[in-house]
């Protein structure tokens, strides 16, 4: 019963640049030298903050990427998959959290894709319906297998994921997150399956960030953070003080000397917005000249928070009030010519145009007051990114150089650059040092804080407690959708203490 | 089954049962076996252009060579008749270059990542050109009393198109509801990424989605050249847009992943039941093209709405 | 501060290899077309005169209109498939004003111009507020042009139109004629709009990358609207010209066929399908390289259907090398 059938060791994955190449660098290191084993029939939970690498040591366990050092063994045998179904081939199978499932098709198609009952050219569609309903009314669940997927709710959804993943003839199945969206009583179901499989010989690798749920199921947590193995605990010592302070026990070293000074004035006040028809009102204000931190787990909502404010999405009720007017719904070019301007969460996707030059990008969006006769100045524009490179450190070969072959640090400078360019009055900032390494962190960092010693009022969206604690004057901690903490005291910025607000 | 659904289809039952019931009072003749069997006739055209075609937008994709490929099969298998070529040889010579324009456009699409319309477009515009180019622009007609039959016969009382219709659909139905391979067509309209991770090859099904689609609009041209016992080198054009606008009124999803060969059936059916009707009040056809042009926007727009409609109320928040 | 002092001083690295490396990417439309007038002087019969140098340019100078306001619509990443059919409405359309309403000539350009304005506002708005994709708008928007064109003259051409409306177009002039200098001030203004304007920036933007360019300010839904707005009206001009030019106005003038010339000459000039990409310079070479192509296939004898049939093989090769080059990974 307490055979070790997985080993995993020194796993190490880094970061890779815009070049392909892996950046060696302290920080940039994705997974750092990781080791992790499941025994046999033992429901292992694993656990740590956003971007601890969880999910990255899963992905390498599940064939999705491969690792950049380390070894894997199975029953004492090296294994290096090639993708994910030589993984599943080895018996490993994984429920991801979002569904890899044909929203067009029923749950039986679904659940057999690939490989259908019946004759070389024909299926055997009666035989798979009665087969899927069988599994489905054995593992407790009422859900028909002729309903199309698309009609089922995200928590019946997620059931039919976790049938299919069962349907395979897995050793360990990995689960990330699943009871997000099940009800109390599908949990109880899924907790009784996950028994029965263990009685099977069956090991589970569980990823959870509920402290309830892991205490009842759990046999081992292992506690990952910042891409290092932190340590293997049975669940009979669990205490959640110990197991928080393995999540974010680290020592948070020189700690960033903030020069700024917020001042009284408010420069944003929302009162009672909801970021969904269900969810509760949120409060939240910035003053000028203010960092203030949002914190809280991925899926909480800040993003939405931000693009709500930023006019890149609905939000439902409540008032916001910038710079003294009451603004809603209104269009991004309206908002920057304000001085809102929005720093968004995917450079790549929504930050850069890849395509264009540095020069290019940088001006982006400050078309309309650079060039006001529509002409483009091309001495000016020189002149403008000029400036913005030196003064942010870009490294570049010309001003040309087309974005897509900076490395990140730099192209999320060149994306501050875009903003601060727009002389802004509120500067929302999200996960604004993400994959990016030491050096340019600090020079970021850096940046904010003169920004804030010029007046200008600061959220900074981020899943690094170190970087919140140190550059915040407050910070408003999300989950579900609203606030559930406002930290205003800096005595009370204490890792362990927002991290237990983050997971409520 | 969802309560909106059920009532669409009667709306639709209905809907048709009137309009019937409403022009054979001013159109005598019109409900008579004869006609209905002559639209079906006509409509058989469209129909078989529209069994590959429902694949083709099943899977996102679109067939724009249908004037062209038409065009083109039906002159080649018209040219080796005349030349005294057996009617099966010819009609298969026909029917395999529509087959390989039809992978070709799908090598396209799925190997070069060509987006579909221009890739389509190109190979109809090809097609077109080589349909002129091998007989210099000239018509051809007079074709063996065998192979008129096919277009013009009845068997049992009902036209040979029909049952050659019935043949498209009945096989084009069963591959889409019976084999893996229609299971796999629909799933690579909702989730390619998941297809391509459960190890099927979505090569191999745009191959055969967009052959398949070239084999069924050479088959239509052939047809039609039986029918109308000529091949003019431009016969293909109007049956484009009908092609689509079958698929569009059978509730064929231009997002993917949703259609029935039946109903795009129906589709076609409709579309012939229109031009007939619209014939015989003597309403030029040029309005008909406006009534499907329209038809096919306002159709697809609503679905688009719809379906975004219900994947933002499907998020989280 | 790092290796980036004195950014303002520095030039940046000149050379002429890197120089070419770098045309040669960008206007490969230049290239082929210098190559292909090398080539067809030294073996094409007839080729190398003057006549035929103006020929050529007199031939090129309306399908290079319509072609520049194409290759605004695919730098936005979409397409217009009703373009041809739109030459034929707008055709018919300045037709029925000038000669059988009788209005005065620029009036009827002016509702003719507002015609094209329309049909384009129409696809913009289907495109980006209703969302329907590009090319079902445009091919079910085609399709209803068509039938208006038809209805609206009855099935039946206007022919012999009043000469102070020809004289628009028609006009000698140093060997070429107003249109070719009409055209000439139209790729002008395009050139100020698509590479020295604001516009021209925020468009490549929206066609690279559409939810950047909007979060960064930039008013994508009036682009996307602007761009078929723009293509329709440049269509419309050329209807006129066109018109002039054959002396007849035609609801079936264009159609398909010009709609994929048109189509043809943006994509050997550079204009990618998937947005961002499209120069003035670009276009107005490729549809010289058709043109010239065209030209050499009526002195060489060789049957038009042929050019037809193979015309589109030269846009599925422009297709493909353009795929192929960039391929980045």
């Amino acid at each position: 019963m307490s055979k070790t059938i997985l080993e995993m060791r020194n796993i190490t994955k880094f970061i890779f640049d815009s070049f392909g190449h892996a950046v060696r660098g302290s920080n940039v290191r994705i997974l750092d030298s990781v080791d992790f084993d499941v025994k046999e029939a033992e429901v292992h939970v694993l656990i740590g903050e956003n971007g601890a690498g969880k999910s990255t040591l899963m992905k390498v366990l599940g064939g999705i990427i491969p690792q950049d050092g380390g070894i894997m063994k199975l029953d004492g045998a090296e294994v290096c998959f090639s993708g994910p179904r030589e993984s599943l081939h080895h018996g490993i199978g994984f429920i991801h959290q979002e569904l890899n499932l044909c929203l067009n098709l029923d749950v039986a198609e679904n659940i057999y894709l690939g490989r259908e009952l019946g004759g070389k050219l024909f299926t055997n569609k009666t035989e798979m319906y009665s087969r899927a309903s069988t599994m489905l009314a054995r593992l407790g669940f009422d859900i028909d297998p002729h309903t199309l997927v698309s009609e089922l709710s995200t928590a019946q959804q997620q059931i039919v994921e976790i049938v299919k993943v069962l349907s395979y003839d897995c050793r360990i199945i990995i689960m990330d997150e699943p009871t997000a969206s099940l009800t109390s009583n599908e949990i109880d179901k899924l907790f009784q399956i996950i028994k029965d499989l263990q009685k099977q010989g069956i090991s589970i690798i569980y990823i959870s960030h509920r402290f309830e749920e892991l205490k009842e199921i759990g046999d081992r947590i292992t506690v990952l953070r910042d891409g290092k193995y932190v340590g293997t605990v049975p669940i009979e010592e669990f205490e959640y003080d110990k197991i928080i302070n393995m999540m974010v026990g680290r020592k948070l070293g020189a700690m960033f000397q903030s020069q700024h000074t917020p001042l009284e004035e408010t420069i944003l006040e929302i009162s009672g917005m909801k970021i969904a028809t269900h969810t509760d009102p949120i409060d939240l204000s910035v003053k000028k000249g203010e960092v203030v931190g949002l914190s809280g787990l991925v899926g909480a909502g800040r993003t939405e928070l931000a693009k709500s404010i930023f006019g890149s999405r609905t939000y439902y009720g409540g008032k916001i009030i910038y710079d003294g007017k009451e603004i809603g719904h209104q269009h991004p070019a309206e908002l920057i010519s304000k001085g809102l301007v929005y720093l968004s969460e995917d450079r790549k996707l929504e930050g850069l145009v890849l395509e264009m030059s540095i020069a290019s990008n940088i001006t982006l969006a400050s078309l309309p007051r650079m060039y006001p006769t529509t002409k483009i100045q091309r001495q000016r524009e020189r002149k403008v990114a000029s400036e913005s490179v030196n003064s942010l450190n870009i490294v570049s070969n010309s001003l040309n150089q087309l974005c897509n072959t900076l490395s990140g640090g730099n192209q999320q400078k060149v994306v501050l650059a875009k903003w601060l360019l727009t002389k802004p009055k509120l500067l929302i900032l999200d996960e604004p040092t993400r994959g990016i390494d030491v050096n340019a962190k600090g020079e970021i960092y850096k940046i904010i804080d003169r920004l804030a010693s010029e007046g200008v009022g600061i959220l900074m969206i981020s899943s690094e407690l170190p970087e919140i604690i140190g550059m915040s004057d407050r910070i408003y901690v999300m989950r579900n959708g609203t606030i559930s903490a406002h930290l205003t005291d800096r005595k009370d910025f204490i890792q362990e203490k927002i991290l237990s607000y983050t997971l409520g | 089954m969802k309560p909106a659904k059920i009532k669409k289809k009667y709306v639709v039952y209905t809907l048709i049962t009137v309009i019937f019931l409403i022009v054979s009072t001013f159109i005598p003749g019109f409900l008579s076996v004869r006609n209905i069997l002559n639209i079906i006739r006509q409509s058989s055209i469209i129909a078989i252009c529209a069994c590959g075609m429902t694949m083709v937008i099943i899977i996102k994709g679109i067939d724009l060579s249908v004037t062209g490929v038409l065009s083109f099969c039906a002159m080649v298998n018209g040219l080796l008749l005349l030349q005294g070529w057996p009617i099966p040889i010819a009609m298969l010579a026909g029917l395999l270059v529509g087959t390989l324009l039809g992978i070709f456009n799908g090598f396209m699409v799925d190997r070069l990542g060509i987006p579909a319309f221009i890739t389509t477009l190109v190979v109809g515009n090809v097609g077109g050109g080589l349909a002129l180019l091998l007989n210099s622009g000239r018509s051809i007609g007079g074709f063996p009393n065998a192979y008129v039959f096919m277009g013009n016969g009845t068997f049992l009382g009902i036209p040979v198109s029909n049952y050659i219709m019935a043949l498209f659909v009945v096989v084009s139905s069963i591959i889409m509801a019976k084999t893996r391979l229609g299971v796999y067509i629909y799933a690579m309209g909702g989730n390619e990424t998941v297809v391509k991770q459960q190890g099927i090859s979505t090569t191999a099904i745009n191959f055969f989605v967009y052959g398949f689609s070239g084999f069924c609009i050479a088959m239509a041209g052939i047809l039609l050249s039986g029918q109308l016992d000529t091949v003019h080198p431009t016969q293909g054009e109007p049956y484009q847009l009908d092609a689509i606008a079958a698929c569009v009124i059978g509730g064929v999803s231009m997002l993917g992943g949703e259609g029935k060969i039946y109903y795009s059936l129906i589709g076609a059916l409709i579309i012939g039941v229109q031009r007939n009707i619209l014939n015989l009040l003597g309403i030029h056809p040029f309005y008909q093209n406006i009534f499907i042009g329209i038809i096919i926007i306002v159709i697809v727009a609503v679905n688009i709405y719809k379906k975004n409609r219900a994947i933002e109320l499907s998020k989280v928040f | 501060m790092g290796t980036t002092d004195n950014y303002a001083l520095k030039t940046e690295s000149f050379s002429i290899g890197s120089f070419l490396r770098q045309f040669v990417k960008t206007k490969g439309s230049v290239v082929i077309f210098i190559i292909l007038w090398i080539l067809a002087s030294l073996f094409v019969q007839n080729f190398f005169s003057l006549n035929n140098m103006l020929l050529i340019i007199k031939q090129a100078a309306i399908p290079m209109i319509a072609c520049l306001g194409i290759t605004v619509v695919l730098m936005t990443g979409g397409i217009d498939l009703s373009l041809g059919y739109t030459l034929g409405l707008c055709s018919i359309s300045v037709g029925i004003f000038v000669k059988s309403m009788g209005l005065p000539i620029w009036i009827s350009i002016f509702l003719t111009l507002c015609i094209g304005l329309l049909v384009g506002l129409f696809n913009g708005i289907l495109v980006q507020y209703v969302k329907v994709p590009a090319f079902i708008t445009t091919l079910g928007s085609g399709y209803i042009i068509f039938g208006l064109a038809q209805i609206i003259s009855s099935g039946s051409d206007i022919n012999r139109l009043p000469a102070a409306f020809r004289a628009i177009g028609v006009t000698e002039f140093a060997g070429l004629n107003t249109t070719v200098f009409i055209a000439f001030g139209i790729c002008l203004i395009m050139y100020y709009l698509l590479h020295l304007s604001t516009f021209g920036r925020a468009l490549s933007a929206f066609g690279y990358n559409n939810k950047t360019a909007r979060m960064s300010g930039i008013r994508t839904e009036r682009i996307n609207v602007l761009a078929y707005m723009i293509s329709s009206f440049l269509v419309a001009i050329a209807a006129i010209l066109l018109t002039i030019r054959v002396n007849c106005a035609q609801p079936t003038m264009g159609g398909g066929i010009y709609t994929f010339e048109v189509i043809t000459g943006a994509i050997i000039g550079g204009a990618s399908l998937f947005g961002g990409v499209g120069t003035v310079i670009g276009s107005v070479f490729g549809i010289l390289i058709v043109k010239v192509i065209e030209n050499c296939i009526n002195l060489m004898n060789v049957s038009y259907y042929t050019y037809q049939a193979f015309q589109g093989i030269v846009i599925l090769l422009a297709i493909i090398f353009e795929n192929v080059k960039n391929r980045k990974l």
